[in-house]
């Protein structure tokens, strides 16, 4: 799971970094996401991986519109209205699917969700393995991005100062519009992926959501290699915890895990000291 | 100008409330009343830490859930009165309130709301998941045993009940604008290395007016799950309930004394009157008023950030003087 996780997070670890705007919504467009795959699987009997194709697009395009039309007007405003302005447009997406597709759980079992694997001792499903696969691989494309290509420097350079990006000429809109479109692609993938994994239902987004921010923080939140690390950190830890303890209370710890790094660390593990109190 | 010119509109509105049970029998009506109020009320204790002292949190059902969870367990376990569970909520909810507004301090906007989130998300594990002790997932019938002591009142009781916390609370807010405590709260909120600067203990009256909502709030969730009947941990402990206090406070506007209150009378009618005529279409439908709550959100701190109180008042001033 930690390279799913990696790949939702670091959509809105990107969306963070950059727009310095958390996004309380990213959970309902990786229900978006499944919700698609789910569709696809039982009305065209696409698999859930050629979905993927599609899906990259559409959730950019889906991306772009969002940013046109809602995060647009709020990018430059306080962090109370910009922290609603998200959970609102949860909440209406949420509800929009309640009422498209009801709270039904629905379930997508492509022939790989029952193709055994044998890793290491432990028992997977081809699904998982070839989910892990492709997020991480995507999430290192995006990294990569970020990294080696002019708009991803431009992109960068947005994040560290607004003002000098603005006066070295930069379409600072335009980042914005690619980043958020970017993140929301990234977390539609995710969707994609976990479908066949898990069930799909109105509120999917929200456990898978509540744990990217846990892994975002643990990295540091707008940290993408953080990101990465603090996913594999989360996933260790559910692990060890419903070995221990049992499924039924492993979610507890990450929560505690959580609320542990906000206090004692809550610019994350590797991030700078002192981003939290300037509410960076 | 007069007490009675200067909050007009919190006359129009608890007097209104405490006339109509005398006017209107109709149990409907006098419920949509009751929850009116006690909506106003919680947003009103959120307000406390949201509006007054800049401490967003979207976790406040996380003591909402403390204190209907502690009077439904001491009256199904123990039979003991709602009252007395009110007590041990709020002594929890001071004690929670007090941990998490200590913990967080440090941390501002998008980070403190996130801890909040935790928090309740802890809780609600934890209520959903001890099915020993707190009847796991499936929540707690709250018997109806009619009489005062027990909380067990008829819908005209219940609305003066209601109206008598709603009043308090507005009481308190009305003394946070005008005092000191309140004008200090202020400075920080705005300002807080400013207010540090002056000497002011920024972080000592934040964790204070955390504590203080969460300890209001507490009370009424308390009378919330008396009311209703039933507590269901998905429910109390949930994001929308949390996301819920802060629209009211929101769309009424944040960090006013009257906010809350109109806030909740617009959100409430609104639902109330969805759901009696959506319910019939079709069982997804009900959800409808939830898009209407998440667009309305966003267009208000777009474009109305002030709420509907600020709203009238500049109106108000814009109307004497003419331009």
């Amino acid at each position: 799971m930690g390279g799913i996780y990696a790949l939702i997070a670091v959509g809105l670890t990107l969306i963070f970094g950059i727009m310095r705007v958390v996004n309380f919504a990213h959970g309902e467009f990786l229900m978006l996401g499944m919700y698609l795959a789910f569709w696809a699987f039982t009305l065209l009997s696409l698999d859930p991986w050629f979905v993927l194709f599609v899906s990259i697009p559409l959730f950019f395009g889906i991306g772009l519109v969002t940013y046109a039309l809602v995060m647009k007007g709020v990018i430059l405003a306080s962090h109370n209205v910009q922290i609603f302005t998200t959970v609102g447009l949860s909440t209406a997406l949420q509800n929009l699917a309640l009422v498209l597709w009801s709270g039904d759980f629905h379930t997508v079992r492509p022939w790989h969700a029952l193709t055994p694997v044998r890793l290491a001792g432990t028992a997977f499903n081809l699904s998982q393995v070839v989910a892990f696969v492709i997020a991480v691989t995507l999430t290192i494309l995006l990294f990569l991005f970020m990294r080696r290509t002019h708009t991803g420097r431009v992109m960068r350079a947005t994040a560290q100062d607004r003002d000098a990006a603005i006066l070295m000429g930069i379409d600072t809109d335009r980042v914005y519009r690619l980043t958020f479109a970017l993140g929301i692609a990234a977390v539609g993938a995710a969707g994609v992926l976990v479908s066949p994994l898990y069930a799909v239902y109105p509120t999917a987004g929200l456990q898978f959501v509540l744990l990217s921010y846990v892994v975002v923080v643990l990295g540091g939140l707008g940290d993408m290699v953080g990101a990465l690390i603090g996913s594999l950190i989360v996933a260790a830890v559910e692990v060890a915890g419903s070995y221990f303890f049992g499924t039924a209370w492993k979610e507890i710890f990450y929560f505690l895990l959580f609320i542990g790094v906000l206090v004692f660390r809550p610019a994350g593990l590797f991030g700078q000291r002192g981003a939290e109190t300037l509410g960076m | 100008m007069g007490l009675v010119a200067r909050h007009w509109g919190a006359l129009l509105i608890f007097g209104g409330a405490a006339l109509t049970p005398i006017l209107v029998r109709d149990a409907y009506f006098l419920d949509s009343l009751v929850l009116i109020l006690l909506w106003g009320a919680l947003s009103a204790a959120w307000n406390v830490a949201g509006g007054y002292a800049g401490q967003v949190s979207i976790g406040h059902a996380a003591f909402f859930g403390i204190g209907a969870y502690s009077a439904a367990l001491l009256g199904t376990r123990f039979q003991q009165s709602p009252w007395l569970g009110m007590l041990v909520g709020v002594a929890l909810s001071l004690a929670a309130g007090a941990a998490i507004g200590y913990l967080s301090n440090r941390l501002k906007g998008p980070y403190f709301a996130l801890s909040t989130i935790a928090f309740s998300q802890v809780l609600l594990i934890v209520a959903s998941r001890w099915r020993a002790f707190t009847s796991g997932s499936e929540g707690i019938p709250v018997p109806f045993r009619p009489g005062f002591a027990t909380l067990g009142l008829g819908h005209v009781a219940w609305v003066y009940l209601a109206l008598v916390v709603a009043l308090l609370y507005w009481g308190l807010e009305l003394w946070l604008e005008h005092s000191r405590f309140g004008y200090r709260l202020a400075g920080v909120r705005e300002d807080e290395d400013a207010a540090q600067a002056l000497g002011i203990p920024a972080r000592r009256l934040k964790v204070i007016a955390v504590t203080m909502s969460a300890a209001l709030t507490s009370v009424c969730g308390t009378l919330w799950a008396q009311y209703v009947g039933f507590v269901d941990p998905f429910y109390v402990f949930s994001v929308d309930l949390s996301v819920r206090f802060a629209l009211n406070a929101i769309i009424g506007g944040m960090g006013t004394a009257l906010g809350p209150f109109l806030g909740s009378i617009l959100i409430t009618s609104l639902e109330t009157y969805l759901r009696a005529t959506l319910s019939g279409v079709k069982s997804g439908f009900t959800g409808i008023y939830l898009i209407v709550y998440g667009v309305v959100l966003i267009l208000v701190v777009r474009f109305v950030p002030e709420g509907l109180a600020g709203l009238s008042a500049r109106l108000w001033a814009r109307a004497r003087v003419p331009s």
